[in-house]
C-alpha cells in the first residue's frame, strides 16, 4: 500500500482497456515507464480480462510503481484489489453501490465516476475519496457518456463536494491548467498517456501546468 | 452455513430475471442458488444478491455468488463460486473468512486437490455429460471421474454438466453430494416442476 489519502496524486492515468489489443502488456508497459518519475494515480481497467488474469496483471503491476510511489486502482472490482494488494478501487457509475463496498472493503482506497452534481454529492456522501467528473472536453473514448459537460458543470461539481476531483475528457496539457482553476484536485486521462515510450516526458509536460 | 446432504444447486442464466428463477428453484426445492451473470453491471449483481440471499435465507438454503468475492462480501451472501479462470480460492478465503462457502469447479482430480489445499468449501465437478450450456472443448468426464475425486479429496462434490433427471440417481450413485444445472431448470416450461422433479430424483 503507497497511496496517501491526503494528498493524491495530481495526475491520474487509466489504462487502455479492451479497445487494445494487447491491452495487459501494454498496461504492464506504461506502468514500468512511469519508473522513477513523480507519483501518478494507476487505474487498472481491462473489462476485457478474465478475473484472474486481471489479478495476475494487479501483482505484476504493484511492485512497478512502488519506486515512484503511485498508488494502483483496480477498476469496479474491489476483491481483485484487495486480493493483489492494490491500494484501492475505481467505482464506475454502474458499480456495485460505493457505500456498501466502503464497508465491505474500508481498506481500500474508493473513487467513482459521476456525471452529475447530485450524483457527485451521493458519492461523497457515501464515504469515498475522490471522484472523476467529465467529460470535461469532446473526446472519443468517452463519447458513450454524451456531450461534453464542460468547465462550468466542473466548477459545480468541485463546489459540492468536499472531497478531490479529478477531472476526465478531451484535456490536454494546456486544458489541465483550466480545471485546476476550476476547482479540480487533478486532471485523468487515457489516450494521452498510451504511448509508453513517450510517457515520462508526457506526464512531466502536465505535471508543470499542475500546482505544487 | 453448512452445505446441506444431497442437495439441487440451480445456477441462473441469461434467460429468466435471476431473482424470479431463484424463487422458483427454491419452490421446487432448491436447496443452493448460484447468481451467474457474466455480463450483469456491478450494481445488477448487487441488487439481485440483496434480493436472492434474502429469498434463500428464507428458504434455508444456501446462496453463491459466481466469481464476484466483492459482492459476496458487500452483501454477505453465503459464499461464492470460482471458477479456474476466477480468484484462487485462498485469495478468496481471505476475503471472505473462515465461514463462507467456497465452491471451486474442477475438471479432475489435480485440480480438486489444489482447491482442497486452498480452502474450498466443495467441489463443483463437471462437466459430467454433454451439455450445451457453455462452450466446452473437452469430451464429458462421466460418471467415474465423481469416484476418482472422492477417493481423492474429503470434500463434498457438486456434480455439473447435462444432469436432467435421467440420469441424477446414478451421479449421485457415484459419489455426488450435490447435481448444480443450469438449462435443465431455466429452460424448463415450469422451472419449479423441473426442479421438484430433479430433487425427487435425487433422493429416490
Amino acid at each position: 500500500m503507497t497511496a496517501n489519502r491526503q494528498h493524491l496524486p495530481r495526475l491520474y492515468l487509466v489504462t487502455s482497456g479492451r479497445e487494445h489489443t494487447d491491452a495487459a502488456g501494454l498496461a504492464l508497459r506504461q506502468a514500468e515507464a512511469i519508473g522513477a518519475s513523480g507519483p501518478v494515480v494507476f487505474q487498472l481497467r481491462e473489462k476485457g480480462l478474465e478475473t484472474a488474469r486481471l489479478y495476475d496483471l494487479a501483482q505484476r503491476i504493484r511492485p512497478l510503481l512502488e519506486q515512484s510511489g503511485s498508488p494502483l486502482l483496480v477498476n469496479d472490482r474491489a476483491d481483485i484489489a484487495m486480493a493483489s494488494g492494490a491500494d484501492g478501487v475505481h467505482l464506475p457509475e454502474s458499480s456495485c453501490p460505493a457505500d456498501s463496498i466502503r464497508k465491505a472493503f474500508p481498506g481500500l482506497l474508493t473513487g467513482k465516476s459521476v456525471h452529475s452534481v447530485q450524483s457527485a454529492m451521493d458519492a461523497a456522501k457515501s464515504g469515498v475519496h475522490y471522484l472523476l467528473f467529465g467529460p470535461v472536453f469532446a473526446t472519443p473514448s468517452k463519447a458513450r457518456f454524451g456531450a461534453p459537460q464542460g468547465l462550468e458543470k466542473l466548477e459545480q461539481v468541485c463546489r459540492a463536494v468536499p472531497i478531490p476531483v479529478f477531472a476526465v475528457g478531451g484535456i490536454t496539457p494546456e486544458k489541465s491548467f483550466a480545471c485546476i482553476e476550476r476547482g479540480a484536485w487533478g486532471i485523468a486521462a487515457l489516450a494521452p498517456f498510451l504511448d509508453p515510450g513517450a510517457l515520462s516526458t508526457t506526464l512531466e509536460t502536465y505535471r508543470s501546468y499542475m500546482p505544487i | 452455513m453448512n452445505l446441506p446432504r444431497r442437495f439441487l444447486c440451480v445456477i441462473t442464466d441469461d434467460s429468466r430475471c435471476p431473482v424470479e428463477l431463484a424463487g422458483m428453484a427454491l419452490e421446487g426445492g432448491a436447496r443452493m442458488v448460484q447468481l451467474r451473470r457474466k455480463n450483469a453491471s456491478g450494481r445488477e449483481l448487487y441488487e439481485w444478491s440483496v434480493r436472492m440471499q434474502e429469498l434463500c435465507r428464507h428458504h434455508e438454503a444456501v446462496f453463491i455468488v459466481n466469481d464476484r468475492v466483492d459482492i459476496a462480501l458487500a452483501i454477505q451472501a453465503d459464499g461464492v463460486h470460482l471458477g479456474q479462470q476466477d480468484l484462487p480460492a485462498a485469495a478468496a478465503r481471505k476475503i471472505l473468512g473462515p465461514d463462507a462457502i467456497i465452491g471451486v469447479s474442477v475438471s479432475g482430480v489435480a485440480e480438486a486437490l489444489k482447491a482442497e489445499e486452498h480452502g474450498a468449501s466443495y467441489i463443483g465437478l463437471g462437466h459430467i455429460y454433454p451439455t450445451f450450456s457453455k462452450d466446452k472443448p473437452t469430451p464429458p468426464l462421466g460418471t467415474q471421474a465423481i469416484g476418482e475425486v472422492r477417493k481423492a479429496v474429503g470434500l463434498p462434490i457438486v456434480a455439473i454438466g447435462g444432469i436432467d433427471p435421467a440420469n441424477a440417481p446414478e451421479v449421485i450413485e457415484a459419489g455426488a453430494a450435490g447435481i448444480a444445472v443450469i438449462s435443465a431448470v431455466t429452460g424448463a416450461p415450469d422451472p419449479v416442476s423441473a426442479s421438484k422433479e430433479l430433487v425427487r430424483r435425487i433422493w429416490q
